[in-house]
């Protein structure tokens, strides 16, 4: 006969005899023995009954009556789920439980004062982290770094300009100066030719000065996004006459005449001191941003005058959530020492890069 | 050897005398008393009562008699499971007013000593071993039985509870029983 078939039979057998607990084993057969054992086993008492009379005798011993839960002929139901009266609402407290476990009054005492200083000092815990994160979390920094705009180096003071138009009614549009060329094939103009016979990039006569560039072309100091070529006339945009792009007149950029650019402006270096910021109030972080932690830099690019005043400052590297608008909001407010050449304050065009930063 | 066994019953009895006198002078060292005497009165009550309930009434009842009950005892170098037993006894009795299956129940130390009362102890010392055996079993298999014959469960259920095949907690069972069988044996040949 085979382990599994032992197994089975003495498993059939036992549950015919728990069926039928009144017939008795059947001995003289192979698991006889194991049967009459199985018999026996039908009276064990229940797991948790040896423990549960041995926690009610230490009660007792312990001098807790069973009265004192009420009636004094009955022994608790441990297994039963207790049934609360309103005077019976702490029943440790009185040295009264259901548990089985002798209750004294003083434990009880002491273990709610453990309990209690406990919870004090989890709660003491939590606001004194409360009231420390947050300054964490607002420590803020914004530094601010004065760069030269990349731009012609030279000793002399450079002029030129451009502009042009296409005799419109609204002034030209915001967009990149086109790109800088020694010649110009093609003038910039926004409603341009869509077929034409030779495709060329337009451009202006002035020296490239790096730019940022987007898809748009316009005049880079225009509000307006509308597309317009500007009320000029001539093919470029602007508001003069010429093909270049601006205020001035001709082929070039700015508000000069005859090409050329950025009338009137120095180059830091070569003779040319850097501006020195004399009175520089930080911006300070968007409230967005300090939400979602935004960090970094806002490039602006400012014309420093003469006199020490920022002008047409415009945002190079934006960041966006009102961090721009932060920047240019401080930065107007902004006075300099000027660049100076040979002893005279000169106008220099530099990159002013505020750094917002939160640790 | 029956001069070692005498010597041997001799010590238990001293150390029970010893057990006596201190649950007497401080009632909560009768917890030892009764973990030594538990499986002896419920394998007696568990033969004369017809459910396993009825069966731990009484067996609490009588403990918590013999608690209350404890400074009266005297000593008469009679085992302390005869006064027990006689405790038990009287409360089934009182149950069923002397009609507990017909069968005699023993009211005196000196009544269990007669050649009925020797053959009634042995069998109750017999069951209460096997019930010991049962707590020493490996984890596992103790599981089972109590699942088996106590909740009378099949083994189906059994082995749903515990996540395991029928075919494992068959072999569980059967080794239990043969572990019983086998130290019950070995018992009843060192005890006769």
């Amino acid at each position: 006969m085979s382990n599994v078939s032992v197994y089975d039979e003495l498993d059939q057998v036992i549950d015919q005899m728990l069926a039928a607990p009144e017939d008795e084993p059947q001995a003289g057969t192979p698991l006889g023995e194991l049967v009459a054992v199985a018999s026996e086993l039908r009276d064990l008492p229940r797991d948790n009954f040896r423990a549960r009379l041995r926690l009610e005798l230490e009660w007792e011993a312990a001098g807790r009556t069973v009265s004192a839960i009420g009636n004094s002929a009955q022994l608790p139901d441990f297994a039963a789920k207790p049934e609360l009266t309103n005077t019976e609402s702490l029943p440790g407290l009185f040295g009264k439980a259901w548990s089985g476990y002798p209750v004294r009054r003083s434990n009880m005492a002491l273990s709610f004062a453990l309990h209690a200083i406990m919870v004090l000092a989890v709660g003491a815990g939590f606001v004194m982290v409360k009231s420390t994160l947050p300054r964490v979390d607002t420590r803020e920094s914004v530094s601010v770094r004065l760069d030269p705009y990349i731009f012609p180096v030279g000793a002399t003071e450079s002029h030129g300009g451009g502009s042009g138009g296409a005799a419109e009614k609204i002034r030209a549009n915001k967009g990149a100066a086109p790109k800088a060329a020694r010649e110009q094939l093609t003038p910039p103009i926004m409603l341009r030719n869509l077929q034409p016979t030779i495709t060329a990039e337009a451009t202006v006569i002035a020296p490239d000065l790096a730019l940022p560039r987007t898809r748009q072309i316009g005049d880079p100091l225009s509000a307006l996004a509308a597309p317009s070529n500007g009320p000029g006339v001539g093919g470029g945009i602007g508001g003069n006459a010429g093909d270049g792009v601006g205020s001035g007149r001709g082929p070039g950029r700015g508000n000069g005449k005859d090409g050329g650019c950025c009338d009137g402006l120095y180059a830091v270096g070569n003779g040319v001191s850097m501006p020195r910021a004399i009175y520089s109030p930080e911006p300070e972080f968007s409230e967005e941003a300090r939400r979602v932690k935004l960090q970094g830099e806002v490039t602006l690019l400012a014309t420093i005058g003469a006199d020490g005043l920022p002008r047409n400052l415009t945002v190079v590297r934006s960041l966006g959530m009102g961090l721009d608008e932060k920047a240019l909001e401080k930065v107007r407010t902004w006075r300099f020492d000027p660049a100076r050449k040979d002893g005279r304050p000169v106008a220099v065009q530099m990159n002013i890069i505020v750094n917002f930063h939160l640790y | 050897l029956d001069a070692v066994a005498n010597l041997a019953g001799l010590a238990n009895l001293n150390q029970e005398r010893r057990l006596i006198e201190a649950a007497q002078s401080d009632p909560s060292r009768f917890a030892e008393l009764y973990e030594s005497n538990f499986h002896r009165v419920y394998a007696f009550v568990a033969r004369r009562v017809n459910s396993r309930d009825e069966a731990q009434d009484v067996t609490a009842e009588v403990f918590h008699q013999a608690l209350r009950n404890i400074g009266r005892f005297q000593w008469r170098g009679v085992p302390f499971a005869a006064w027990l037993l006689r405790i038990a006894a009287n409360a089934l009795a009182d149950r069923w007013q002397h009609a507990a299956r017909g069968v005699e129940v023993p009211t005196d130390e000196a009544q269990m000593e007669n050649q009925a009362g020797r053959a009634e102890s042995a069998e109750v010392e017999r069951r209460a071993m096997l019930f010991q055996l049962v707590d020493r079993l490996p984890a596992d298999q103790r599981l089972v039985i109590m699942r088996r014959f106590v909740d009378q469960k099949s083994i189906r259920e059994i082995a749903q509870e515990l996540g395991r095949s029928e075919g494992a907690i068959k072999q569980l069972q059967f080794r239990a029983l043969e572990t019983l069988r086998s130290k019950m044996g070995n018992t009843s040949e060192e005890h006769p």
